[in-house]
């Protein structure tokens, strides 16, 4: 959707909310995105430049909860 | 420990659970308060019970108040169909709201032996900005006579 087509919401209540959905839905989607790059066999290293963030960061985040569900982690390279 | 010390561990408990399940980094009040409407036994539970606002019609207005919000920047929840992730093995933190919310609780009460479930209610009923109000509103649930209907109880009822 270009982004003059995005609807603005005119009451800021409406505005904010949408911000608190669409951060909850981005940290749904990344934690899912994540875990099914890894489950596919990706790399830390991979994920982290798919995502634009280094790769310690994304291991901090989702290693334990990925190691936690039984997801075999690739070794780095 | 307190009868009241051992129920808000549990609503703490069980408001971190409903956060895991819909994948949420830390508890928000809209968890507490389907904790709150999960715990029987409790002038808290008769009362939303009552309004007919019960554990799963909570999540279903907050599902709809997610869509709603979603929707208001043109972004529908049904595009994205992608497995459910894991969830984290730690228990989310306390969120800013759920804080908020067991602060005014704890304020409607003269003193910690006065402190009762419905009290808790009040506190997470008594926010105007946020997911609880705006889902209360979407399913046409009057907030403030909610927490009139709350406040009575608290005259009569022990727990």
């Amino acid at each position: 959707m270009p982004a003059q087509d995005i609807p603005v919401p005119q009451d800021p209540a409406d505005a904010l909310a949408a911000v608190a959905a669409l951060r909850h839905l981005a940290d749904r989607l990344e934690d899912a995105a994540v875990e099914q790059a890894m489950r596919a066999g990706w790399g830390w290293p991979d994920v982290a430049e798919a995502l634009g963030v280094t790769r310690q960061a994304v291991h901090k985040k989702h290693a334990k909860r990925l190691i936690a569900a039984g997801v075999t982690l690739r070794r780095r390279r | 420990m307190s009868a009241i010390d051992h129920y808000i561990n549990a609503i703490m408990e069980e408001g971190a659970a409903e956060a895991r399940e819909d994948g949420s980094a830390a508890t928000e009040a809209h968890h507490l308060l389907l904790a709150l409407a999960a715990h029987e036994g409790t002038a808290a539970y008769r009362v939303l019970t009552t309004a007919g606002f019960g554990r799963q019609a909570i999540r279903e207005a907050l599902d709809r108040e997610f869509e709603h919000s979603l929707d208001a920047v043109g972004v529908n929840l049904t595009a994205f169909d992608l497995p459910k992730p894991s969830p984290a093995p730690e228990p989310p933190k306390m969120g800013a709201s759920a804080r908020l919310a067991l602060e005014r609780g704890f304020a409607a009460s003269t003193g910690k032996k006065d402190l009762r479930p419905a009290h808790l209610l009040l506190g997470v009923l008594g926010a105007e900005i946020g997911a609880v109000p705006r889902a209360l509103a979407l399913a046409g649930v009057n907030r403030v006579d909610l927490m009139a209907r709350t406040r009575q109880t608290l005259a009569g009822e022990t727990w």
